[in-house]
């Protein structure tokens, strides 16, 4: 197990290291250069030669490469041109804020769609089973911020019990003691998920249904439910971490709207904010941290797969 | 025969443990309902075992999985009774049906690799019906007792692997380990559906062993269900031959074999390969296919298929019943007392009404004992030799074992280590192995799907490996593939005609119209309808998929053709057509066969001669009844003694020396000889040095072994 975690740890390394070069040659590809975006189309022929010289852009690729990449390892994302301040400094602030979110959101779509897909399965064919995959496709046919919208009209407006605003604090424990003001945002971003998740967890579980392994569960004498819980589930569970894991990062620029919407100090609102104003370290240094989570997300998957899987533990 | 039978059920008769009575069910579906089971009465006796055996679609497993209320969705006992211990399982209660299953009536499933939950450990999953039916039983005790049961079925190292998963045992450990978790509470009664379908010869033995043993020791009664006549005839007390959803006949297993009298058991027996009279007999068949259970035929559902079948036999269903006394000869040497003498022989459970009964208007009369269909050691057939067609030489196949694309490259499985032998030209080549002894892989590099690592491929005298491309190309139509599965082997969304035209078209064969009056006389020699041609292959039986198979490949017109385990699906009864039919086109169109499969007394019966694989190795090769009748190398003796031969007066004589253990992992062959871990004779010469291959029966049977066995013994019965 130690060894396989090493070797998928290593494996992700190598992918980061590709992402960064794909973040890098982002960088080279904007419109006229860095310098061309930022002195703005003003800039005379010679404010863009010295900002070249000056940000080291007239020296050979490899050699920015490495530079971005030593850049990289002393936490230098640059600055932001709208905000004043390092753009890691920024993602400093604001990430923790973002994974806090999706976390909640993510942990609160797992708990719903797992039982859901469970009881949905199990009532294969019947009125609930149809009123409840109704209500799923409902839910996820509609946009994250049409549904943001209805839950601020009826929970903030109608019946007021949640503020519409998230709260603003700095720290999270800071977000945490408004909790009140996280209800809206987790929830509508939950909502969105739980309706693919459970429709997942459903099929799982009708597949593992017709397996011979529940047949010889039956035979041993055990109810359905104890066959639910200590046979089906756990097989069931395994095509659901692969969705998780694919899921992080969309989750991750999922946020942005939610964000956006209840004006809750995360990446996804930051992110925004910098591609309304051009300001491209942000944008980069977003993108940079997308990648991460992508790889992070793959790496997750695997590490569940293993925990979840004797077989892949025994491959790998 | 009221009075007979209340004189037979003597104060000493036990009360049958489990009695199912008239028992009904019906599998709905959303197009259709199945009458699956129309009327099933079957007894056993406490510590009776019963075979149940049958063809496929002919109930024997709903009658399994209705006793423990498993049925599939859709079925629904919708009649009868099924008395055990005393209670109607057909109509209790979910709790009550709970608290049965895995506690008084273990099962024990066909597959041991689906059957077994893959991701919960071995200990977890055998403790787990303790943990459920004994009340009170601490975690710790249910894993010591779920470990005692463990070696009790032969489990290496139990303690290690109780915290194994699934995956890491092999088959027959696997069914162990079903079999460890299904009498882990001790039951009264085994269910056990096709235990051993899914095994090799050796593997089949060793479980079927461990059963009976356990059985005996524990005192249980058990059904087996099979549609295996020889491991039938091998390991119960009493049969209930079942057709269409009925019981067609029952009787005392030996008085069954020796005395069939239903018309379909004695069509059954009649199609075994092993009781052909001789080698390159036809076979007898059974023409037609069951009735579809959709509606309730009337009259006996035999009647169709039968060759003694009356205008009674079609209007009236027969009863099913012991033998009636005015049809009695007078005189005649099985009178009802005969009968009786005979089960009282039989051990010492016997029931009311467990005398010979069978449903037939017309039975086998008494006095035509199928005794004379039984084995008699065939003559030896001169086949005129013909000229050498296929040579390979010291051919060898390695398949790298990678962990995947990047890892780095663990070993090599050696699948086929090093196989020379010739085939002639009209002869049909019998490869005979267990599963992972490189037949497969053999046949895929002789019909060039694979290329060997080293060795040569002769074929018509030129090396395979010197053709160029275009020469590879022409020459591919000189060898084709006949597989075991025809159904995964064509493409579902084409026709059957475009299927048997694909052949000619790739190969540029004449025209449109050429083509398919090529097409036509092949469904012809087939025995095929030519409208056969506008339906998809999963419209046919499995049998004519077969056939298809067949059409298919001898569109080319090939000299050789390769057939991997062409039979081992089907039914006896359909085998037999197929086995049939393959003997006549290879007269009619002087064919060659490679014939490669795991069944021995299929090979015996069609091969010239029969070549003997073991991990990938050639250890035995010659004329089919040299090898068979007096085998040289012990592993074929071995296997030859390990068979489950469909008839009980073998296993009673009891010189057999069956094979043990299980064979070694092709990624690491033993050294010197590759049988030496498994072979009663060997020496430490065996463990250095690779045997050289002899002829000390003259030549053309050769042998690879230090020690080949010099005494011919008694011929076999395979």
């Amino acid at each position: 197990m130690t060894g396989f975690l090493v070797k998928r740890f290593l494996q992700a390394l190598v992918v980061l290291f590709l992402v960064s070069i794909i973040v890098f040659v982002l960088l080279h590809m904007l419109p006229g250069g860095p310098a061309r975006a930022i002195l703005g189309p003003k800039g005379t022929p010679q404010q863009i030669t010295d900002f070249n010289h000056q940000q080291g852009y007239d020296r050979s690729l490899p050699t920015q490469y490495f530079m971005y990449v030593k850049r990289l390892f002393t936490g230098d994302l640059g600055d932001s041109y709208k905000l004043n301040s390092p753009v890691f400094e920024l993602l400093k602030q604001r990430l923790p804020k973002t994974l806090l979110l999706t976390v909640l959101s993510t942990a609160l779509a797992v708990v719903i769609a797992i039982p859901l897909g469970l009881l949905q399965a199990v009532r294969r064919g019947k009125a609930s089973d149809y009123a409840l995959t109704g209500l799923a496709f409902l839910l996820y046919a509609t946009p994250v911020f049409f549904l943001g919208l209805i839950m601020i009209i009826l929970f903030a407006q109608v019946i007021p019990i949640f503020p519409a605003e998230a709260p603003q604090g700095e720290s999270i424990g800071e977000l945490l003691k408004d909790f009140s003001g996280l209800v809206l945002p987790v929830v509508t971003m939950a909502f969105g998920i739980v309706a693919m998740f459970s429709r997942y967890m459903r099929s799982a579980v009708l597949d593992n249904l017709t397996e011979e392994y529940v047949r010889t569960a039956m035979a041993k004498g055990q109810s359905s439910r104890r066959i639910m819980v200590r046979h089906v589930l756990r097989n069931a569970l395994i095509p659901l971490a692969t969705l998780l894991g694919l899921y992080l990062p969309t989750l991750f620029s999922g946020a942005l709207v939610v964000e956006s919407m209840f004006n809750y100090p995360g990446m996804g609102l930051l992110f925004w904010n910098a591609a309304q104003g051009s300001d491209f370290p942000v944008l980069l240094g977003v993108t940079l941290v997308v990648g991460i989570a992508t790889v992070v997300g793959s790496l997750l998957t695997d590490i569940l797969y293993a925990v979840l899987d004797p077989r892949i533990r025994s491959v790998a | 025969m009221t009075e007979l039978q209340l004189s037979d059920a003597g104060p000493g008769t036990p009360a049958p443990l489990l009695s199912i009575d008239d028992l009904h069910v019906d599998i709905a579906s959303r197009e259709r309902t199945v009458h699956a089971l129309d009327g099933i009465s079957l007894d056993l006796a406490p510590g009776e075992a019963l075979g149940v055996v049958g063809e496929s679609g002919c109930g024997k497993t709903m009658t399994a999985l209705s006793v423990l209320g498993l049925l599939p969705p859709g079925g629904a006992v919708t009649g009868g009774r099924i008395l055990f211990d005393g209670q109607d399982l057909a109509a209790a209660s979910a709790p009550t049906l709970q608290d049965v299953r895995g506690n008084t009536v273990g099962m024990v499933f066909q597959d041991p690799l689906t059957s077994l939950n893959p991701t919960m450990t071995i200990g977890a999953q055998v403790a787990e019906p303790l943990l459920l039916h004994r009340e009170g039983i601490g975690r710790k005790e249910a894993w010591a007792r779920a470990e005692e049961m463990l070696r009790l079925v032969g489990m290496p190292q139990p303690s290690e692997r109780m915290k194994a998963y699934p995956h890491q045992l092999s088959g027959g450990m696997r069914q162990r380990v079903a079999i460890a978790m299904a009498l882990v509470c001790e039951p009264k009664l085994l269910i056990a559906d096709e235990p051993t379908t899914a095994l090799d010869v050796t593997t089949q033995h060793q479980i079927l062993e461990l059963i009976d043993n356990l059985r005996r020791t524990l005192g249980m009664a058990m059904i087996l269900v099979t549609h295996d006549l020889g491991v039938i005839a091998n390991r119960v007390d009493r049969v209930a031959v079942m057709y269409a959803g009925k019981v067609a006949e029952q009787a005392d297993v030996r008085d069954l074999f020796a005395r069939p009298r239903h018309r379909y058991t004695e069509a059954l027996f009649a199609a075994l390969p092993e009781r052909a009279a001789e080698r390159g007999t036809e076979l007898h068949t059974i023409p037609g296919l069951p009735p579809s259970l959709t509606v309730r035929p009337t009259g006996c559902r035999f009647a169709p298929r039968c060759l003694f079948a009356t205008e009674e036999c079609r209007e009236r269903e027969p009863e099913l019943g012991p033998e009636l006394a005015q049809e009695l000869v007078p005189g005649s040497e099985a009178s009802p007392g005969s009968e009786t003498s005979l089960e009282s022989e039989a051990p010492a459970h016997e029931l009311v009404g467990a005398e010979h009964r069978f449903a037939c208007f017309h039975p086998v009369p008494h006095g035509d004992a199928p005794e004379a269909q039984v084995v008699t050691p065939p003559p030896a057939t001169a086949t005129e030799p013909g000229e050498v067609l296929l040579e390979l030489d010291a051919l060898v196949k390695e398949f790298p074992l990678t962990g995947g694309p990047f890892a780095r490259r663990r070993g090599t499985v050696s699948a086929v280590g090093g196989v020379s032998l010739t085939v002639r030209r009209g002869e049909t080549f019998g490869m005979v192995g267990e599963s992972g002894c490189g037949k497969t892989t053999l046949g895929r590099i002789v019909a060039g799907l694979e290329e060997p690592t080293a060795g040569t491929v002769r074929f018509d005298g030129r090396d395979l490996a010197g053709l160029s491309r275009t020469e590879r190309r022409a020459h591919r139509r000189r060898i084709q593939l006949m597989f075991q599965d025809s159904t995964a082997a064509m493409d579902p969304r084409m026709r059957v005609g475009e299927i048997l035209r694909e052949p000619l078209v790739i190969q540029g064969v004449g025209t449109r119209a050429d083509q398919e009056r090529l097409t036509a006389g092949l469904l012809d020699a087939v025995g095929l309808p030519r409208g056969a041609v506008h339906r998809y292959p999963h419209e046919f039986s499995g049998g004519q998929r077969q056939r298809l198979g067949l059409a298919r490949a001898l569109t080319l017109s090939p000299d050789l053709v390769v057939a991997d385990e062409p039979v081992s699906a089907l039914d006896v009864s359909v085998q037999a057509q197929i086995l049939n039919l393959m003997r006549e086109l290879q007269h009619d169109r002087g064919l060659t066969y490679l014939f490669i499969s795991h069944d021995l007394a299929v090979i015996r019966h069609l091969a010239d001669t029969v070549g003997v694989m073991y991990l990938g190795k050639l250890v035995e090769t010659g004329p089919a009844e040299q090898v068979y009748a007096a085998p040289l190398h012990p592993y074929t003796r071995g296997l030859l003694d390990t068979v489950n031969v469909p008839d009980p007066a073998v296993a009673a004589a009891g010189d057999r020396e069956p094979l043990h253990g299980e064979t070694p992992s092709a990624a690491k062959p033993p050294s010197g000889c590759r049988f030496r871990t498994r072979c009663p004779l060997a020496q430490d010469v065996c463990a250095t040095t690779e045997p050289p291959v002899s002829t000390p029966n003259g030549a053309g049977h050769q042998v690879a072994c230090h020690f080949p066995l010099a005494a011919p013994r008694l011929a076999s019965r395979v």
